[in-house]
């Protein structure tokens, strides 16, 4: 069953894709008051400062994603790609 | 197509061998230090251990038919004074060499250097430059008065048309290229990126945040735009 949290994720995807990054970002702090330990959640963070070219930011929400999922193979090459810039 | 040698493979180069090579460039490289040289093995046309100040050495592998020679002595200055002279005595067109100080720069010039380079002052400089300004991405410097620079859009004049902004008129500077992130839906659900530069924006190209421009003007007035 969709969940609140789901929802959230959802719409800051649909953010991502139409560039409202700000916007993306909103969602995604409501959403980690719902639930904290999603490598998704902090993925998608990653890309909205990303995309902002708030690069810090980027790099630490990166992080973060890896820390809950150290698989997680998009984060692994965003956060490569910040370092090396 | 150009030839190049390079002489002395510490970081320097070694990274400027390896990147006129992945040019398809031919490129000749020379160090005394074998492990060096054997690491340049199949990277680089050829690859030689000899020591550079042997000036018959030099010109029996044929180093004066080279283009271009680039010498990056790491400790010997005096190596590299000396292998200059002797590049240019044999007549290569362009040769280019690290320098490690201002003295040594202006010996260089002396015995015919056509170009020195100072990679660490260069590059400890850009990084200055983008410490000091985190929305500065890249400075290149045109002349003493005019340059060229990769910034974040400053979030006052997001949603606008460069019409609207009249850049030109009112700072005095040119957008030569607008770098932008386009993210993209990928196979699993998730979001991604990839760059699309527009060269040349219209006047209707509207900014969007986290876009990156290319500004070109007099630096004075890029450090007005700035601090926007």
């Amino acid at each position: 069953m969709k969940t609140d949290f789901d929802d959230l994720i959802e719409l800051s995807d649909f953010y991502i894709l139409s560039q409202k990054f700000e916007e993306a970002i909103k969602s995604l702090r409501k959403a980690e008051k719902i639930q904290k330990n999603n490598p998704r959640l902090y993925y998608n963070l990653g890309i909205a400062y990303e995309g902002l070219n708030e690069k810090d930011k980027a790099r630490d929400c990166f992080r973060l994603a890896l820390k809950l999922n150290p698989e997680y193979k998009s984060a692994q090459e965003h956060l490569d790609r910040l370092i090396e810039e | 197509m150009k030839q190049f040698v390079v002489i002395g493979l510490g970081r320097f180069g070694s990274s400027i061998a390896r990147a006129l090579s992945e040019k398809k460039f031919e490129v000749l490289a020379i160090d005394e230090d074998e492990n060096r040289v054997r690491e340049m093995e199949g990277v680089v046309s050829q690859a030689v251990v000899m020591d550079a100040t042997d000036e018959k050495g030099l010109k029996e592998l044929g180093v004066a038919d080279f283009d271009t020679a680039i010498v990056s002595m790491g400790e010997t200055i005096e190596d590299s004074i000396m292998i200059t002279l002797t590049l240019k005595e044999m007549g290569i067109r362009q040769v280019i060499v690290k320098a490690k100080s201002d003295l040594h720069s202006r010996i260089l010039k002396k015995v015919g250097a056509d170009r020195i380079t100072f990679p660490e002052r260069e590059m400890a400089e850009k990084l200055a430059e983008s410490l000091a300004s985190p929305k500065i991405f890249d400075f290149i410097e045109l002349s003493k008065t005019h340059g060229i620079v990769e910034m974040v859009v400053p979030k006052k004049i997001v949603d606008n048309t460069l019409r609207d902004l009249q850049l030109r008129a009112k700072y005095k500077v040119s957008v030569i290229a607008i770098k932008r992130k386009i993210p993209y839906s990928k196979p699993d659900g998730s979001t991604d990126f990839k760059e699309e530069i527009i060269i040349g924006p219209g006047s209707d190209d509207e900014l969007i945040s986290g876009d990156v421009l290319v500004l070109l003007g007099k630096n004075a007035d890029l450090e007005k735009i700035k601090k926007l």
